[in-house]
């Protein structure tokens, strides 16, 4: 039985001045489900201001290993129409809880073409992977000043979450004679 | 986009190899859509899955207990630990699904028993106590695991696990504040600290699976830096954490043959009952049957829900359709 929704990439903006950042996906059968999971999955902690979903099936994807293998075809034709696409990048091999991040838009008439012109606007051969996405198939969560506050707010208190609330952390226990939390255990 | 994935009669297989192991040596991550030979998959979509098993059915053990916290503090806190376990699960299905897996094939196969999971979740939580202590030792040496596999070669994985060790670290601070305040608190307090230590303490090491001498995938993962360290180097590390801290507490632990040795600065442990884990791996453990049957009646409970989604998508795609 085949019942599984379509898994949609999930991007995070931990703070206004960072980029969206590929986080992980989730499924779901329609935008605003996906954006809602996508929130309860990744928005656990304080840092997130914005998110955008996308169906991992409208996402083109290459690695830089694909690029050296051989360059997609470009199809530019006179008769496509040109589009708006966003476009994320992989620059380092080091460790990360993110995957590619938001570089910019180009406007293009095919995904392919797309990538020739990030290649050029973002002056970057050496990319690890790219990911190039249509601009209307990626969907925005909504950046009301109300939303923004019970999607992401509620995080930001939960300090519980924090290693640092606990007295303990990282020596031994002698050294914390006394420490917290000891009003609601006896 | 076709999936690369080598097998050893491919004709360009040992030379694809050779780039392959050399881009490991070289500390890169191999990503979706990158050559692999299929047995690196086949390697990670085990691990993986399992991996993201454990995380979704160590909700249960915890879960039963948060009803019955003893202060609303406490209550927040393991709301917010299980609420974490199940988001690990998601990010973990996740990263097994970039290897070409489905994510419903991985449920049927948790659900139908056919998938393993962590054998230290097919004990019983008995007491209170139980919460801190899983959260010191149980989650402790599953930091001890992760802390290592955020190092693997695979992005996706290394990704989930770099998150996931973030995350982590507060379920291990709570627990063991939790044990150390019960350490130094009224006798009842200390007795059942106490008694959790000796339950958790056999299970937690057997966390890291077989010795390495047993362990046949071992050599394999470590070259394609699957994994980084063995079985036996991570129960050390995590021995070696844990046993000074606990002792230094007050508490003891159950295992007699216990014993610093200056020369390596280890702490040796005694002989581990590998008959135990073996029956709890094969589903004879004191709660395996529970626990399954617990994961099934969720599934099959939130049925509702994921019609009423579909319903409510569909009838969106309807409006939108005549508009």
């Amino acid at each position: 039985m085949d019942t599984q929704w379509p898994r949609w990439e999930v991007f995070k903006q931990d703070t206004p001045s960072k980029p969206h950042q590929a986080v992980g996906s989730v499924h779901a059968a329609d935008p605003e489900h996906a954006l809602l999971t996508a929130r309860n999955v990744f928005a656990r902690r304080p840092q997130a201001v914005s998110m955008w979903v996308a169906r991992a099936d409208d996402i083109h994807s290459w690695t830089r290993e694909e690029l050296l293998e051989g360059f997609p075809k470009v199809r530019a034709d006179a008769s496509l129409a040109p589009g708006r696409y966003l476009v994320f990048r992989k620059t380092s091999h080091k460790r990360s809880m993110t995957f590619v991040d938001f570089v910019g838009e180009v406007e293009a008439r095919s995904p392919e073409e797309a990538l020739v012109q990030a290649q050029a606007t973002f002056g970057d051969l050496e990319a690890l992977v790219w990911w190039i996405v249509p601009a209307e198939k990626v969907y925005r969560s909504d950046p009301s000043q109300e939303t923004l506050e019970s999607w992401f707010a509620p995080a930001k208190d939960k300090t519980y979450k924090q290693q640092q609330y606990y007295a303990t952390v990282g020596s031994h226990v002698s050294k914390h004679r006394g420490g917290r939390g000891v009003e609601d255990e006896e | 986009m076709p999936a690369k994935y080598g097998v050893p009669s491919d004709p360009d297989y040992n030379e694809r190899l050779a780039e392959f192991e050399a881009r490991i040596k070289r500390g890169e991550k191999i990503e979706p859509g990158d050559w692999m030979p299929e047995e690196y998959r086949r390697q990670l979509i085990r691990m993986i899955s399992q991996h993201a098993h454990s995380e979704v059915v160590g909700m249960l053990p915890e879960g039963a207990w948060i009803t019955r916290a003893p202060s609303l503090k406490r209550k927040m806190i393991l709301v917010a630990k299980v609420q974490d376990e199940a988001g690990h699960g998601q990010y973990l299905y996740h990263a097994a699904e970039t290897l070409g897996i489905r994510r419903e094939a991985m449920i049927e196969a948790l659900l139908t028993g056919q998938a393993k999971y962590s054998s230290v979740f097919n004990y019983p939580t008995l007491t209170w106590a139980d919460v801190g202590v899983i959260g010191w030792l149980v989650d402790g040496a599953a930091i001890k695991n992760q802390t290592m596999l955020a190092q693997c070669s695979y992005g996706p994985y290394s990704r989930a696990m770099v998150r996931i060790c973030a995350e982590e670290t507060f379920h291990h601070k709570q627990g063991k504040e939790m044990v150390l305040l019960y350490a130094k608190g009224t006798p009842k307090q200390r007795r059942m600290a106490q008694d959790a230590i000796n339950r958790w303490w056999w299970p937690a090491l057997m966390m890291m699976g077989p010795h390495d001498k047993d362990s046949p995938n071992t050599e394999v993962l470590v070259r394609w830096g699957i994994k980084t360290k063995t079985n036996d180097q991570v129960r050390q590390e995590f021995i070696n954490e844990h046993v000074p801290e606990i002792l230094e507490a007050g508490l003891t632990l159950p295992d007699p043959h216990l014993r610093y040795d200056p020369s390596t600065g280890n702490w040796l442990h005694g002989p581990i009952n590998w008959e135990e884990f073996w029956q709890v791996v094969k589903g004879n453990g004191p709660m395996n049957k529970e626990r399954l049957e617990a994961r099934r009646r969720a599934h099959a409970e939130g049925a509702w829900v994921r019609e009423a989604l579909e319903a409510y998508a569909a009838k969106k795609r309807r409006t939108a359709v005549a508009v």
